[in-house]
Parts: C-alpha cells; sequence; structure tokens
C-alpha cells in the first residue's frame, strides 16, 4: 500500500455531499434562530431595529392577554391532545395486535389522516362542525330537533373542537408507533405470564405497557411538538376565533410580527416557544444519550 | 409434581396436520425428552400441554384431571422458554415472585419462595438486575427460577439451552440433571440436539411428521432403534448405513461386503434380526462407526467380528478418536479408530467389523428387522 498522505476522493466526497446541507442548516436554522433572539432584546416594530431594550419585549409580551390567553390555550390543547392521542392510540394498536383479518387494510385507513395536510383537516372538520351544514344539521335532519353541536362558534368550546380534529389527525400515526412498540415484545413473554396465571388485562398493565416506556416517550414528544408549534390545523379551522377564543402562541407569533408588525414582541414570543420545546427535548436527549452504558 | 398422559393427540392447522395422533405415558418424576429435527411437531405437542394451543382431538390429562380443555393459567405447569421470556420491566426478584403475586400468595411467604429459588440456583446476587444486565446463562437461571418458584405439577422446557454458547451449554446441562435428580420432578423437554437427549432424559421420545417413531431410554433408542430415521438421528457421528445383499452363513445368515474388489462375509448375529425370509435380498445393513474399529488382537477370534482391509478415503482427527471414511459397495462408511492406529489417507488399513449389534432395515419401508 502507498504510504502518501494525500486523501483522496473517497475522503472529500462525502464531506462535499454532506456540506450545502449542513451550511443551510447553520444559517437558516441556527442563524436566524439567533437572529430571532437578537431582535427579540431590540424595539424592532414593522421593521428590524438594531436598538436595545433588554427584557421589555417579553415583559410587554407577558402583560399581553391575548398571549396569556394563547399561553392557556396551548396548555389545554397540548394535555387533551396528547392524553387522548395517546389513549386512543394506545387502545387501537393493543386491539389491532390480537392477530385479527385484515390488519393491513385496518391499519392503513388509521394511519391515513397523517397523511394529509392539518390544513385539509382543518377545513374538512370546520365543515363537520359547522351547525349549518355539519353534524349538528344531519341528526337535527334526522329528526332530533333539539340537537345542539355548537362548539365550533362557541368561544368557550372552541379549543376543544381543535383537539378533537388534532386528535382524528394524529392518534392513526400513535397507534402506529405503538403498534411497531407491541410487535417488539417477544410473543413468549406473554405466554409465559399466561403460564404464571395473569390474564390478558394483567399481561397489558403488569407487563407489556410498563416495558414499553421508550415508546411512550417517542410519542409522547412527538405529538409535544406538534402541539406547541401548532399553527395550520387552528387557522383552517377556527382561524383562532371565535374572537381570539382559539389563539394559540404559533398564531400570535404570526400576527405580532407580519401583520401588526410589532417584530419585537413576535420575535420575543418565538423565543418563549422555543424555550418551551427545549424544556422538553433537553431531558429527553439527555436521557437518550445517556442509557448505552447497560444497554 | 404429577403423572402427565398424553392420549392420541391430534393437531391441525387448517389442511396441515402438525401432530397425528401422539399418545405418551410419563410417570412421577419422570424427565422426559422430546427430540426430532425442526417441524416434526415437537414444540407444538409442548404448546399443546401448556395450553397455549388447543388440542384438534385427544386428551392430555395431568394427575387426576383431565386438562385438554382448560386454560394455560388453570392447568398448574411451568415452562421455560428458549428466548427465556423473562419480563423486562421487571428486576429478577419480580420476575419470580410475578406468577406467585398473581396467585395472590401473601408477600412474607414470596419472600421465602423466592429466597429459596434464589439460593437453589445460586442466583441471589442477580435478584436487584434487570434481565438486561445479565449474561445468556444467567438469564437461563432466572428463567428456570421463575418456573421453580411455583412449584408446579409438570415443568416444560422449550429448547432452554439452544441460546447458550457450547461449553455454557455442556455445563447447564449438567446443572439440569442435577436438578432434577435433587427435586425428583417430572419434566417435559424439547430439543433438536439428540446428544442433549441422550445425556439427561429417562426416556426419550423420538419425533418425526407429528409421530413418535420410538419412545424408550436413552440406550434402547440408541442400540435398538425402531426405524431408520430413529438410528440415523440419534448417535454422532451418525450410524452407518450400507445396502448389502443377505446370504447364508454356515447355518446363519451373513450379510456380503465388497471393499477393493474383494468380497467378504459378514455374518450376522441371530439375536439382532432373523433374515431367513431376505436371502438373495437386499437389506439396510446400520452398523455404528464405534463398531468399526482398527485391529485389536484380542477381539480378532471373536464370532461376530471379522477382519476387513479398506481403503481411506478422509481421516477426521477428534482428539479422542480419528473417524475414517472408508468405501464399502461403493457406499460411504465412517469408522472410529484409535488416533495412533489411524493410516494416511489413500493407504490400506484393517478394520475390524463387529456385527454384534448391528442392526437390519427393510429397503423399502425403513422399518426395522
Amino acid at each position: 500500500m502507498s504510504v502518501s498522505r494525500k486523501k483522496g476522493i473517497d475522503y472529500w466526497l462525502p464531506k462535499l455531499v454532506v456540506s450545502p446541507t449542513l451550511v443551510i442548516a447553520l444559517v437558516f436554522f441556527y442563524g436566524f434562530v439567533l437572529w430571532t433572539t437578537f431582535i427579540s432584546f431590540t424595539n424592532s416594530s414593522f421593521l428590524p431595529s438594531y436598538d436595545f431594550v433588554g427584557f421589555d419585549q417579553y415583559v410587554r409580551l407577558f402583560m399581553n392577554p391575548r398571549w396569556l390567553n394563547a399561553m392557556w390555550n396551548l396548555v389545554v390543547f397540548g394535555v387533551l391532545f396528547i392524553g387522548i392521542c395517546m389513549v386512543v392510540g394506545l387502545v387501537m394498536a393493543i386491539l389491532l395486535d390480537q392477530n385479527i383479518r385484515a390488519e393491513g387494510a385496518i391499519r392503513t385507513i388509521y394511519l391515513y389522516p397523517m397523511a394529509l395536510s392539518f390544513i385539509v383537516t382543518g377545513t374538512v372538520w370546520k365543515w363537520l362542525l359547522n351547525p349549518t351544514v355539519g353534524i349538528e344539521k344531519f341528526v337535527i335532519s334526522l329528526g332530533w330537533d333539539s340537537f345542539i353541536f355548537d362548539w365550533i362558534i362557541d368561544p368557550d368550546m372552541a379549543i376543544y373542537t381543535v383537539v378533537i380534529a388534532g386528535v382524528w389527525q394524529a392518534s392513526g400515526f400513535v397507534m402506529a408507533i405503538f403498534l411497531a412498540g407491541l410487535r417488539g415484545i417477544d410473543t413468549s413473554i406473554i405466554k409465559a405470564a399466561q403460564l404464571d396465571g395473569a390474564n390478558l388485562f394483567a399481561v397489558y398493565t403488569r407487563i407489556i405497557i410498563p416495558s414499553m416506556r421508550p415508546v411512550f416517550f417517542s410519542a409522547f414528544i412527538m405529538l409535544a411538538h406538534i402541539a406547541i408549534k401548532s399553527f395550520d390545523l387552528v387557522i383552517a379551522l377556527t382561524g383562532g376565533g371565535p374572537g381570539n377564543s382559539t389563539d394559540v402562541p404559533a398564531i400570535f407569533m404570526y400576527q405580532f410580527s407580519f401583520q401588526r408588525g410589532q417584530l419585537g414582541i413576535g420575535a420575543a414570543s418565538a423565543v418563549i416557544m422555543l424555550m418551551t420545546v427545549l424544556a422538553i427535548l433537553v431531558p429527553y436527549l439527555y436521557s437518550e444519550l445517556r442509557t448505552p452504558k447497560n444497554g | 409434581m404429577a403423572e402427565l398422559k398424553i392420549d392420541n393427540v391430534y393437531k391441525s392447522f387448517g389442511e396441515e396436520h402438525i401432530l397425528k395422533g401422539i399418545s405418551l405415558d410419563v410417570t412421577d418424576g419422570e424427565f422426559i425428552i422430546l427430540v426430532g429435527p425442526s417441524g416434526c411437531g415437537k414444540s407444538t405437542l409442548l404448546n399443546c400441554i401448556a395450553g397455549l394451543e388447543d388440542v384438534t382431538t385427544g386428551d392430555i390429562i395431568l394427575g387426576d384431571t383431565n386438562v385438554t380443555y382448560e386454560a394455560p393459567k388453570d392447568r398448574d405447569i411451568a415452562m421455560v422458554f428458549q428466548s427465556y421470556a423473562l419480563y423486562p420491566n421487571m428486576n429478577v426478584r419480580k420476575n419470580i415472585a410475578f406468577g406467585l403475586e398473581i396467585r395472590k400468595m401473601p408477600k412474607a411467604e414470596i419472600a421465602e419462595e423466592v429466597a429459596r429459588v434464589a439460593k437453589l440456583l445460586q442466583i441471589e446476587p442477580l435478584l436487584d438486575r434487570k434481565p438486561s444486565q445479565l449474561s445468556g446463562g444467567q438469564r437461563q437461571r432466572v428463567a428456570m427460577g421463575r418456573a421453580l418458584a411455583r412449584r408446579p405439577k409438570i415443568y416444560l422446557f422449550d429448547e432452554p439451552l439452544s441460546n447458550l454458547d457450547a461449553k455454557l451449554r455442556v455445563e447447564m446441562r449438567t446443572e439440569m440433571k442435577k436438578l432434577h435428580q435433587r427435586l425428583g420432578t417430572t419434566i417435559v423437554y424439547v430439543t433438536h440436539d439428540q446428544i442433549e437427549a441422550m445425556t439427561l432424559a429417562d426416556r426419550i421420545a423420538v419425533m418425526k411428521g407429528g409421530i413418535v417413531q420410538q419412545f424408550g431410554t436413552p440406550q434402547e433408542v440408541y442400540d435398538d432403534p425402531a426405524n431408520m430415521f430413529v438410528a440415523g438421528f440419534m448417535g454422532s457421528p451418525s450410524m452407518n448405513f450400507l445396502r448389502c445383499e443377505v446370504t447364508r452363513h454356515e447355518n446363519d445368515y451373513a450379510v456380503q461386503i465388497e471393499s477393493q474388489g474383494t468380497v467378504f462375509q459378514l455374518p450376522v448375529d441371530p439375536k439382532q434380526a432373523d433374515l431367513s425370509n431376505y436371502v438373495g435380498k437386499t437389506v439396510v445393513l446400520g452398523i455404528r462407526p464405534e463398531q468399526i474399529t482398527h485391529v485389536m488382537p484380542h477381539l480378532v477370534s471373536e464370532q461376530f467380528i471379522t477382519q476387513v482391509p479398506v481403503k481411506i478415503e478422509v481421516t477426521e482427527p477428534t482428539g479422542a478418536d480419528t473417524l475414517i471414511l472408508a468405501r464399502i459397495n461403493d457406499q460411504e462408511c465412517e469408522c472410529r479408530v484409535h488416533p495412533q492406529e489411524a493410516g494416511k489417507v489413500g493407504d490400506t488399513m484393517d478394520l475390524l467389523f463387529n456385527m454384534s449389534k448391528a442392526v437390519f432395515f427393510d429397503e423399502q419401508t425403513e422399518a426395522r428387522l
């Protein structure tokens, strides 16, 4: 073999191929994250300015009732969306795991909503939930005259319609994740538990579900980030209304930055959202990167 | 502990018949091994005993009760799986205690039982570890501990040693035998490894194609095989099968073999087979490699021993013995000789054929004559 130190194309090609992506990621993700953080400490309005005002924009942000309302909506939506998706997804996955016929077809049907964009989901559910054309109209036409289902125009209930549409879209995907987890479990474990005297309920609650902890974590992380960045679904379904009753932080950020010309406060809200995501992600990454010790 | 009676069990999946009329009687405290090539139905039979699969027809009677239609948990059976099937979310202690907790045993008794089993299997230091932190041999012990903890009527083992490396497998085999001798439990054990079957079993059931070919003690199965399949499956290196013609020889019979152009008559021990109907016909001579040895002067004059020169085609030293591949009747024949007596490839070497344990099979039916 030649002793030459010269590095050939084999050495440079992979680096060359990856570098455009790296540059794009550095500039457009991390670059703009830094720039946005920077802007949030200035008094920018329509156009970015570079006069530092410290935490002023953050103070204004948290004094703004619309922001607090948006944050509260996020809490309600996030908790219900993640919770219901997990329960529905897990139950469906367990039912599908019972060696039923046509499992492939059923799995595909449940997974299909995930293939739609949130805009489509939002639009379809807007019509379904519209009292004059949707479910309410249909049930009344069946003869139940007093039936009322008008959550979408009720400011106190509208956020729950977002939950319904979100669950419809994402629970099939959660089911697929759980199903993969269930399939990863050695079937002889179930047999062993049966011989140990456990019924099917105990097999699931005491052995299978506890041993799927990593799967739960993955599902939680995916749902949490869908919840925090939810924007298109709300825009298509309720447009943030009635009034501001279904505002979420992403809508707030968009409207203040690009429609109301308050770039500073918009940037501050974006940074808060980033912090929320990091607050979830960092412990996750920490636990993921730490585990390989004992396999 | 209890006896187990399997009565004419059939198991079919649609048109596919896996078990075709299995009947076995296992007495209390016996160590039974089901052995056979993959796909012979041995694991299915084990699952049927456990109740993890329903039998199509037939009965399984455990002790005094017919358990054919009982759920696995009501049969009072413990099973050790090939993959060990330890509960990954529980530590060793909880793995062992799980079956007892489900059966609502008082806490203090559970702790006592776990301690007893852990001591028995020497896994006390492992009790607080998770299965993922154990080695293969340790997992195997824990799986056994879990089975032992409940003191069930009968233990089932589904290829428990096949995931271990060769050395550990031999160690665990010995340990399992000791354990059985100490506890005197009824065990049904599935394996595809005929050495495991020979060394462990009180009785072996050799299975093929969903049928028990032979059910007997290891020595019976080895010396007195029911048919060519059993003869070929048990023993390593396996028995030689030589097609040869039967002739009259003095008052008895002999089979004719040819080596390097010379024909030899091997007298047949009348205790082994009556070949009176086969004179002039071809039979299959089954002779184990250890019955074809180098020349030992004190044996040469014995009645059923014949000296035959053969040409050595291949030699395989195993340390204790050297296996020699020779050509007899234009068929390959393996012989076991002392390493120092073994010749080189291409040499001609005199071998002694000892016919006192030879067996004979019908060429067509492969049944024992």
